[in-house]
């Protein structure tokens, strides 16, 4: 039985790519045939990256952000290109972003309830923009080299995905929070200098529709 | 939690036949004298009962064993029915903002408003804190720069997170600009619906610090101040003898005064008032014969340059027992005590008497708060008051009166002690007794403008009574009001008018979704219109003053005399005032529905008349009338903390934008097919007078969108409906400036100039925070992602 249901998927693959590879898709009048799953590959590298999550499904893909082992940084934004059939994914704190605890986002004087620097929304054009920040001194810069945060992307049928669509992510702006941005006691010409933002690179894998 | 209104529940007899007998049929007359007496001694009886009586709802009303009931005032009305007003405790500790109303009925059934009721708390542990350091934690916000003359007063509370204050702005002096209030910005969250808090209440005068009555919330656990309320209420054994007094206002009186211990007389009336002044208590009596019992007039002190020294003294050791020489000020400042001052202090006294008389006589209440407390009137203010204003205290139970800076500023008023301006502000007295039951004033609330109208309506009344036949104490003539608010102190140009309030080209006549924007003084508008509409009725030909869009055929009025009882037993009755701000207009409609339904009958004229006058003021419809398109803009989604701001000087605040961005401002439009609008930049809140600036700006663009102008401050939009083009609604929201690494560009990392900015005490870049301000705090993180989800949200 599981072979069976295998094998019609397999058809149901070949037909659209033989359709493709034809280059004469729009004079057969078949249309192409909705995806019914997305797969990622991760990119290589050991920079910053977005790497898949185990927790992702077939119909929805969990991508971690990676920093290289070793860098301390306090906090990464980042904005996201994606086209218009990728729809992105809402986790339960209601935001695109999701917080892996790594970063200390509450202040040292631990107030649970006091609001922390994550945020995201989806642009137009279909750019996300996510940041997840510490915002207070004290706490200790962290490694990079784990999952610093998480965004999702799902699939959506009503945005008319279909298999095989290729779908090209590209990280278009990034910057991270470094591990000395200056101390409280420092003089304000020294501040000046280190409270900025370092530009970093973050990798995509391959988003595929199937 | 019962939505209903008034609800009636089968009762336990009192001695007195128990009944349960449909609402409809609870019309109930005035008393006897003689009945009323008899009623009013079973009152201690029904407080308990009606206590007793909730506490036996409730399961139904889905409250626990930890709930309770404390019994916040009681009083017998003159149709036999005692009102109970109580607030809900846990473990015994008042839950903020919550209240029931309890009608007891001669015949000992009970009829009980439980909106405001809260179901499910659920705490654990006490306060961490105490009360004593909470305090403290409200004057380190409070900061006075000046004395304190009355300490601060704490009660712990349970604190329902709905009730979380938000953003407050103010005014630059130095740009004129708005900037963020760190000081009444609120920007505290709470994880959890319910948290132990105490309630710090403290009043302070003198020139560091102004006049203000601030009430703060402190989380019993943080120490965070949760909510900040202004609750100061603006405009607006001696021997007893009479004098003569010459008012400017009221002319030549005779006076209740007293003839003190040394034979001097003093502007003090022992005939009035059983309990004593809660303010003047601390004085210490001198042997002079004074006491803080009875009302009284006092003045306050300048320099003979006219500035304050924030003392204040009775008017007292006059040998003749005249008073006054009916003249304006002058000023004749460091005279204060002198003739020309004392004319101010003769028609205080007057208007104080006139006021008194006309609630104990008309609606049978003892006094401004229904328990014979002493009320006081402090004359010639500048201190205590604007020179142009005047305000109810609250926790002083006293007026303070402006001198008037006329002909000083000859734009100004002359002094604040004209009959219409005394009876407004002691009229707030009747509606809020005590920080309990009080009405908010201030702009942010529709509440706001239903306390302005209910004072300013009672101060016609009131004029209306001194124009009474001799002998007909107890009823208000059909003629002798004006409909003018504050002509005599304006010399001769109301400063409102009540049966027409847009002819200030501020006030709104008609109720509007955005109403709340604007100043109580204004908005009350439609309220102050459908009053006059209730007692005087409405006209059906077009370009008549007292003509209303909203009910063409026009209406026949009840009169004075019903008009003012219905709506007498509505504030006093039917409405919960309770220091939250959230009574609307559709709920006094409701109310006052109720209010006509008790005095004259379901069904009857009277409450067909009430229902129209609102419709005439576009809250509700008159009978027959078909609902009317309702335009809105949309609440706040669940689970933004930055719900209401609560702070009288700001807004509730829906949306947050950042600048130099296009966005979608939510909008709702009911009642109608064609839910199309027609945007516009701007709003009727922009003429409120209110002492900052809101701005419009931008561009509407062609999809709806409005791309928003460079600019941080607060902005207003209006959505008018396509269908009727009567009905609108203004958005009032705040634009910041979100680009904090100045790369043109408006995204979530922008977030991180806030993050690392944190609590620098001298940030290098103003941009950093989203207000532009020096330095940044989570004020900056909460409202970035306010604006983040009002303006990118995922689909």
């Amino acid at each position: 039985m599981r072979f069976r249901t295998l094998s019609l998927l397999l058809a149901g693959l070949v037909l659209p790519l033989a359709l493709a590879c034809s280059g004469s898709s729009s004079s057969s009048g078949a249309a192409p045939a909705p995806a019914k799953s997305l797969s990622y590959s991760d990119p290589s590298g050991t920079g910053w990256r977005l790497v898949k999550d185990a927790s992702s499904t077939g119909t929805r893909i969990v991508l971690d952000l990676v920093g290289p082992s070793g860098t301390k940084t306090r906090g990464v934004g980042f904005n996201l290109q994606a086209p218009p059939k990728v729809k992105f994914g809402v986790f339960a704190n209601g935001l695109p972003i999701n917080d892996t605890g790594v970063y200390k986002l509450l202040s040292a004087a631990a107030d649970p309830t006091e609001p922390v620097a994550l945020t995201g929304g989806v642009k137009t054009g279909n750019l996300l923009s996510v940041g997840i920040y510490q915002k207070d001194r004290v706490q200790p810069a962290q490694d990079s080299g784990s999952p610093l945060c998480q965004i999702a992307i799902v699939l959506d049928s009503a945005q008319g995905i279909s298999a095989g669509d290729a779908l090209q992510l590209q990280v278009v702006k990034a910057k991270a929070i470094p591990e000395d941005i200056g101390a409280v006691s420092d003089d304000l010409w020294t501040l000046d200098k280190k409270m900025r933002m370092a530009d970093i690179t973050i990798a995509t894998g391959s988003l595929t529709a199937n | 939690m019962h939505r209903s209104p008034l609800r009636q529940v089968t009762a336990l007899a009192l001695g007195l036949a128990a009944g349960s007998v449909p609402m409809a049929a609870r019309t109930a007359p005035p008393l006897s004298h003689a009945q009323q007496v008899r009623q009013a001694s079973f009152q201690p009886a029904r407080v308990a009962h009606a206590r007793a009586n909730l506490l036996s709802q409730k399961s139904q009303l889905g409250l626990g064993s930890r709930d309770g009931f404390a019994t916040l005032s009681a009083f017998t009305n003159d149709q036999g029915q005692t009102i109970v007003r109580l607030n809900q405790t846990y473990d015994g500790y008042r839950v903020w903002g919550t209240q029931a109303l309890a009608h007891v009925l001669p015949d000992g059934a009970v009829e009980t408003l439980t909106d405001g009721l809260k179901a499910g708390i659920d705490l654990q542990a006490g306060p961490r804190l105490s009360g004593q350091q909470a305090i403290e934690a409200a004057l380190r916000n409070l900061a006075p720069k000046g004395p304190m003359p009355v300490a601060p007063e704490v009660e712990r509370v349970v604190f329902p997170a709905r009730y979380l204050g938000g953003l407050a702005t103010t005014t630059d002096i130095k740009t004129g600009h708005p900037v963020l209030d760190r000081k009444l910005t609120v920007h505290a969250r709470l994880a959890a619906p319910y948290v132990w808090a105490y309630e710090v209440r403290t009043s302070i005068h003198n020139d560091q610090d102004g006049a203000h009555e601030l009430v703060y919330i402190i989380d019993g656990t943080t120490g965070n101040i949760l909510r900040v309320n202004d609750l100061a209420q603006h405009l607006a054994a001696p021997t007893p003898v009479q004098g003569t007094g010459n008012g400017y206002y009221r002319g030549t009186v005779t006076l209740n005064t007293s003839q003190m211990a040394d034979g001097t007389y003093a502007l003090y009336d022992t005939s009035r008032g059983t309990l004593p002044n809660p303010y003047l208590q601390y004085f210490t009596p001198d042997g002079s014969g004074w006491s803080a019992t009875g009302l009284q007039v006092w003045w306050e002190q300048h320099s003979p340059s006219g500035v304050s020294s924030w003392n204040t003294y009775l008017f007292q050791s006059n040998p003749t027992n005249t008073w006054g020489d009916g003249q304006p000020w002058g000023p004749s400042w460091g005279q204060e005590n002198g003739a020309n001052g004392q004319t101010a202090g003769v028609d205080a006294m007057s208007a104080m008497t006139t006021t008194w008389d006309f609630y104990k006589n008309v609606f049978g209440r003892n006094g401004l708060d229904g328990q014979g407390t002493s009320v006081f009137a402090s004359v010639l203010s500048t201190g205590f008051a604007n020179i142009d204003g005047a305000w109810w205290s609250i926790s002083g139970k006293g007026v303070y009166l402006g001198a008037g800076s006329y002909p000083t500023n000859p734009n100004g008023h002359l002094s604040m002690t004209d009959l219409d301006i005394v009876a407004h502000e002691l009229t707030h007295g009747v509606t809020s007794p005590s920080y309990a039951q009080a009405w908010v004033g201030g702009a942010g609330y529709e509440e706001a403008g239903l306390n302005e109208a209910t004072s300013d309506f009672f101060a016609q009344m009131v004029k209306a009574y001194t124009t009474r036949p001799t002998g007909a104490d107890s009823a208000i003539p059909n003629t002798g009001a004006d409909w003018e608010e504050g002509a005599g102190v304006n010399r001769g140009t109301p400063i409102r008018w009540l049966d027409h309030p847009s002819k200030d080209q501020r006030s709104v006549d008609g109720w509007y979704d955005g109403i709340q924007y604007m100043d109580g003084h204004y908005s009350s508008g439609p309220l102050n219109r459908a009053l006059y509409f209730l007692a005087q009725g409405s006209s059906s030909t077009q370009g008549d003053g007292h003509y209303s869009p909203f009910l063409p055929g026009g209406m026949t009025g009840i009169g004075n005399d019903s008009a003012a009882r219905i709506w007498y037993k509505t504030v006093t009755e039917n409405l919960l005032a309770d220091g939250t701000g959230s009574i609307t207009y559709a709920q006094a409609r409701t109310a006052a529905i109720a209010a006509a339904d008790s005095l004259y009958g379901a069904g009857s004229p009277q409450e067909a008349a009430v229902e129209s006058a609102f419709a005439a003021a576009n809250v509700g419809e008159a009978p027959g009338q078909a609902p009317r398109v309702l335009i809105s803009f949309a609440p706040w989604r669940n689970g933004d903390y930055i719900q209401v701001n609560h702070y009288g000087n700001a807004y509730a605040n829906r949306q947050i934008f950042p600048k130099s961005e296009t966005v979608f401002p939510r909008i709702s439009v009911q009642n109608t097919a064609d839910t199309s609008v027609t945007w516009s930049l701007g709003g009727p809140s922009m003429y409120n007078g209110s002492d900052y600036s809101v701005e419009e700006g931008g561009v509407i663009n062609s999809d709806g969108s409005w791309t928003t102008p460079n600019r941080m401050s607060w902005h207003s939009i209006t959505a008018t409906s396509h269908a009727d083009v009567n009905q609108f609604a203004e958005g009032r929201v705040f634009l910041i400036n979100m680009d904090t690494d100045m790369d043109l560009e408006t995204d979530a990392v922008d977030m991180a100039g806030v993050a690392y900015s944190w609590y620098l005490s001298n940030a290098l870049n103003p941009a950093h925070s989203v207000f532009e301000a020096p330095w940044v705090d989570d004020a900056d993180v909460s409202f970035f992602v306010d604006a983040m989800r009002s303006t990118w949200p995922v689909k």
